[in-house]
């Protein structure tokens, strides 16, 4: 039996949903409290200061240590974290009820004047990456101990999201004011969580312990110590964990996903990421000025091969930039199906009907060089020939903001609002941002100011699938894959539960 | 000397693409942020300039922050040059402890099985990989036997025997290429000095094989050797890159390659600026080494 690509895409989603259960969670009463859990990443940490972080591992240790306002359950969905509860009385206007009783590690209150203090900070910080993420809160005031009040510039239904992350933690203003830059590297007594920092010896390890006085009695944390070790390479990483060194591994390579699914000694969990893969077309240089010919390109790129051959299934085609477990994924838009007639025709309509010539920059490991063979294959077959040029992660990073490119490669990490894996990509933007396409469409500017004005979740749904309908055709960026992030832990480890944002929360796991 | 090597470094570092401001706000599309970062930096000055000012500040000896960290250059290398000094001495002794034997042995038995096993091993160390002989050693001695730890890094001086075992397989992973070399040019030198008059006139002097080696063919074999180990001493300290990377060490190594690729410039300058420090001390070293082997050099 075929699969559609129709039935392929939907058959995955449902297979999302249910992949997302988790190891076995046993009743709280069995769980045994103590051990330290040794973590191997593939990076370093850079800096322990949420308000300065740019990097995606920074959040694994945050999640542990700090706490956000508000939280994510399984579905993505939004659940109180520090904040108990959340009104708003006119769409330019939140405020949260904070729970009361929270202490942070050095033991000083969680109030609002710290809530306050937090969001200050990030918004005049100069080294502050979180500008951006609160540039919408005109103010924030303290209405009473446990209360705050953020004034908005305009509606925004995404930035209860934003706040689940980074910019939702609350630091320690005394640990800031007496720290200052130290915080980066030494973090103790900086959170409320249900870890505490205890020491960092960079590209060695950082460790944290249990918080013995965590104020959500529920539940854990078990653990008494979590050891995070940086292990670059893929290969003795997976190998430290089947030797029984380590007992967590952040990312499986889709390579080695069959083995250690084989491997009885290790438990490995399938966890849907937010993440969209793809490749950005610069509307400005040729040949990608043409839309015709970037639809062209489109239609002669097999993403089901792709998927298959160069991931291994570790994956799904992408619609367009929303993933398969969010709200907003329209499962209704297919992907863009290969057609190389159609293809042919594209490049007549665009005026290159004997073919065309194009350089493709990527990132120099192998999987992205794999990926950029294949499609070079598939695109000959319509007669496009396209050269690979690679490059380091600092130079992709720069060629693309200064949009010094024809077909690049590009990957974010994906957000938990869909608006965090849109907005910024395709809206109009004059000088450098992440629109490195330099798209400009009315018509998609008007739908996503809508989508942040508007807050109900029916509504914003109708509006991304208009916006992925006129990605597909305008083509900004030609959507390849949303990746799985491959867990493995072993046997010892029960109770983790995975949050589809890829982020690792031990407040409820034990060893065995 | 030193000024080339900066000035070449800063070129070289300066012109190439890629930018520390963009990879270390890469999930940020706040243009604002990155540039009042840049000014704060002094990045948005011209080359020149800023190739003056580092100067400038070296002259005073201050190698200037990390752009990512924002401290100090030299407490960055500071706290990672144990793990690599460790591992560099560690791997020299294993290498001079394997290839001092093989090439005496080879050298003496020349031309026999023997000497064919030793250079066959010599070849096999400098045509195997580093990489390749790490993922191997893991697997045999990490993952099957379980004798050794597969990565990471304990401070023998601090934490004595599990120190030692957690650097035996990275030292042995550059020390058996080392090994090789170090075995393949003594065993010429050797060979060579063999072939003296001298070495005949002391044989026909009936005095033994073993003493004749010791005391007039190993002294004048030794020179081209300790030149040998002198540079390999220079470049293992910075440069054993691969082999921290593979076994997750700590040390300075990792620190340049993560610094070039996330183009931290005062980090990558300060680090080569000492890497070249450190060359130039061991081949002063090498050359009174010398003085002391062959007193025809000692300096007068």
């Amino acid at each position: 039996m075929t699969l559609s690509r129709r039935d392929f895409v939907t058959s995955s989603a449902a297979a999302a949903t249910a992949a997302v259960v988790g190891l076995p969670r046993t009743a709280a009463a069995q769980a045994k409290k103590g051990g330290t859990l040794r973590v191997g990443f593939y990076i370093e940490a850079a800096t322990m200061d949420p308000h300065l972080s740019g990097s995606k591992v920074d959040r694994q240790v945050y999640h542990n240590i700090y706490e956000p306002l508000v939280t994510l359950d399984v579905k993505l969905g939004i659940k109180p974290g520090l904040a108990e509860s959340w009104t708003q009385p006119d769409p330019k206007t939140l405020v949260f009820k904070l729970r009361r009783g929270v202490k942070f590690h050095d033991g000083t209150d969680f109030n609002a004047e710290a809530a306050k203090f937090n969001f200050d900070r990030m918004k005049t910080e100069p080294k502050s990456i979180r500008k951006g993420e609160v540039a919408n809160i005109e103010s924030v005031e303290v209405v009473d101990a446990s209360t705050i009040k953020l004034n908005l510039k305009k509606p925004d239904a995404s930035l209860l999201a934003t706040l689940t992350d980074r910019a939702g933690m609350m630091i320690s203003p005394k640990v800031v004011q007496e720290r200052g830059v130290e915080l980066g590297r030494n973090a103790k007594g900086a959170g409320t969580g249900p870890f505490e920092f205890v020491e960092w010896i960079k590209d060695d390890h950082l460790l944290i312990k249990r918080n013995e006085q965590y104020w959500n009695k529920q539940g854990g944390p078990y653990l008494e110590r979590i050891r995070y070790r940086p292990i670059p390479d893929d290969t003795v990483k997976l190998q430290s964990l089947q030797s029984g060194e380590i007992d967590v591994i952040d990312y499986v390579q889709p390579r080695d996903v069959a083995a250690v699914k084989a491997d009885k000694n290790i438990t490995e969990l399938d966890v849907p990421s937010l993440a969209a893969f793809a490749y950005q077309l610069n509307f400005g240089r040729a040949p990608f000025n043409v839309k015709a010919i970037r639809q062209a390109v489109a239609h002669a790129i097999d993403l089901e091969q792709i998927v298959k051959g160069v991931w291994l299934n570790v994956g799904y085609p992408a619609n367009g930039p929303i993933p398969p477990m969010s709200w907003a994924y329209d499962k209704s838009i297919s992907p863009i199906r290969r057609d190389i007639a159609k293809a042919k025709a594209k490049m007549a309509e665009g005026g290159k009907p004997g073919g065309f010539e194009f350089t493709m920059t990527t990132n120099n490991i192998p999987l992205s060089v794999q990926e950029a063979e294949v499609i070079q294959a598939q695109l000959r077959e319509a007669g496009i020939t396209m050269k690979i040029k690679l490059v380091d992660a600092s130079t992709l990073i720069s060629d693309g903001n200064a949009k010094n490119f024809e077909m690049i490669s590009f990957q974010w990490s994906g957000r938990p609002d869909p608006d965090g894996n849109i907005y910024q990509f395709f809206r109009t933007t004059p000088g450098t941002s992440f629109n490195w396409s330099g798209i400009s469409n009315e018509k998609l500017d008007a739908l996503l100011d809508r989508s942040r004005e508007v807050s109900s979740q029916a509504e914003r749904k109708k509006i991304f699938s208009d916006v992925t309908r006129i990605l597909q055709d305008e083509l900004p960026m030609v959507f390849i894959i949303h990746p799985i992030e491959p867990k493995a832990f072993s046997q010892r480890v029960q109770g983790y539960e995975p949050i589809p944002d890829g982020m690792m929360r031990f407040k409820d796991v034990w060893l065995k | 000397m030193l000024l080339l090597v900066t000035g070449g470094v800063f070129l070289l570092l300066h012109l190439t693409p890629g930018d520390p401001i963009d990879a270390m706000m890469a999930e940020s599309g706040d243009a604002t942020a990155r540039e009042s970062l840049r000014r704060e930096l002094g990045l948005d000055r011209p080359i020149a300039v800023q190739y003056v000012v580092w100067m400038g500040r070296l002259l005073r000896g201050d190698l200037g922050r990390s752009i990512r960290n924002g401290e100090p250059v030299i407490e960055n290398v500071s706290r990672r040059i144990r793990p690599s000094l460790e591992l560099a001495l560690l791997a020299m002794t294993i290498a001079i402890l394997v290839a001092f034997p093989v090439a005496l042995v080879s050298a003496v038995r020349h031309n026999t099985a023997v000497d064919r096993l030793g250079t066959s091993f010599a070849l096999l160390g400098i045509c195997l990989p580093n990489f390749l002989l790490a993922l191997l050693l893991i697997f045999v001695f990490g993952v099957t036997l379980r004798w050794l730890p597969i990565s990471g890094y304990a401070d023998p001086l601090d934490e004595g025997w599990s120190g030692v075992r957690s650097l035996v397989l990275p030292a042995v992973t550059l020390g058996l290429a080392l090994a090789a070399v170090i075995m393949r040019t003594l065993r010429s030198s050797l060979l060579e000095a063999l072939g003296e008059d001298y070495v005949r006139t002391a044989r026909a002097k009936g005095l033994s094989e073993g003493l004749v080696i010791r005391s007039h063919v190993l002294r004048n074999a030794l020179i081209p050797v300790v030149t040998v180990v002198g540079l390999q001493l220079g470049t293992l300290i910075g440069g054993a890159v691969i082999t921290e990377y593979v076994f997750a060490l700590p040390g300075v190594g990792r620190l340049v390659v993560d610094a070039v690729f996330a183009r931290d410039y005062p980090l990558v300058q300060g680090v080569i600026l000492l890497i070249a420090l450190a060359f130039i001390v061991s081949n002063l070293l090498v050359d009174v080494l010398y003085g002391w082997i062959d007193p025809r050099i000692r300096i007068r």
